[in-house]
C-alpha cells in the first residue's frame, strides 16, 4: 500500500470514539483545572486543585457535577471503543489500583488509631491508586 | 502461545498498523500478539483466521503434544 493510500485510509468508528472519549476526558481536565485557579485563587496555593484550601461552594458543586456526568460520559464511549487487549490492559490496571487500596487504607487507619501515622489522606490514597492504576496499564499496553 | 502472524502479515507486505486497521484493532494490540505478549479473545482469533483465510489452529500452537482427546 502506497503512502497516498495510507494517508487516504479513513479512520475506523472505533477509533474514532476512542480518541473521543480521550480528547473529552482531556478537555474536562483542562475545564476542572482553569476553573478552579479561576474561582479559587489563593496567592499561598498555586494549585487549588492539589491541595487542601477551601473552595467555593459554586466550584465544589460544578466540578462534582462536571466529574460525576462527564467521566461516565466518557467511559461510556471509552468501553465501547477500546479492543480485546486495552480492555485487558484496563482490567488488570483497575485490578492493581483495587489491591493498592485494600492493601495501604486500612494499614493506615489502623497506624492513625495507635497513632502511629498522621489521618487517612482520601485524595493520597486515590492518588497513589490511580498511579499504580496508570502504570499498568502503560506497561501491559505498551511494553 | 507461539503464532505465526508477522510470517503471514509479511507474505501479504501488510505493516502492524495496516493489519490492525483491517482487524479494527489498535497497532498495540497485533504487535503484543505477534511477540507473544497477549494471546487474542476468540472472537478476535476468528476475525484474523478469516482474514488470512486458514483455520484458527494454523496461525496459533498451544504447544500441546498430548491426546487428541483432550
Amino acid at each position: 500500500m502506497s503512502e497516498r493510500e495510507k494517508a487516504k485510509r479513513p479512520m475506523s468508528p472505533r477509533r474514532k470514539r476512542y480518541l473521543t472519549a480521550i480528547g473529552l476526558s482531556g478537555l474536562i481536565g483542562i475545564i476542572m483545572g482553569a476553573w478552579s485557579q479561576v474561582d479559587n485563587f489563593d496567592e499561598h496555593a498555586r494549585f487549588a486543585l492539589l491541595n487542601n484550601s477551601p473552595l467555593t461552594p459554586s466550584f465544589a458543586i460544578g466540578a462534582s457535577i462536571l466529574w460525576i456526568v462527564g467521566l461516565i460520559v466518557c467511559l461510556f464511549i471509552y468501553h465501547r471503543a477500546v479492543d480485546d487487549h486495552e480492555e485487558r490492559a484496563y482490567l488488570w490496571a483497575g485490578l492493581a489500583a483495587w489491591y493498592t487500596f485494600v492493601l495501604s487504607a486500612p494499614t493506615w487507619w489502623v497506624l492513625h488509631r495507635a497513632d502511629l501515622a498522621p489521618p487517612v489522606d482520601t485524595m493520597l490514597l486515590f492518588l497513589g491508586a490511580m498511579l499504580v492504576n496508570c502504570a499498568v496499564w502503560l506497561w501491559l499496553k505498551y511494553r | 502461545m507461539n503464532n505465526k502472524l508477522k510470517v503471514l502479515r509479511a507474505m501479504r507486505n501488510w505493516s502492524q498498523a495496516e493489519l490492525a486497521d483491517r482487524l479494527d484493532v489498535s497497532r498495540q494490540a497485533v504487535n503484543a500478539i505477534e511477540t507473544g505478549k497477549y494471546d487474542p479473545s476468540l472472537p478476535l482469533a476468528f476475525k484474523l483466521a478469516r482474514l488470512f483465510e486458514m483455520p484458527i489452529e494454523e496461525i496459533f500452537d498451544d504447544e500441546f503434544e498430548g491426546s487428541n482427546n483432550v
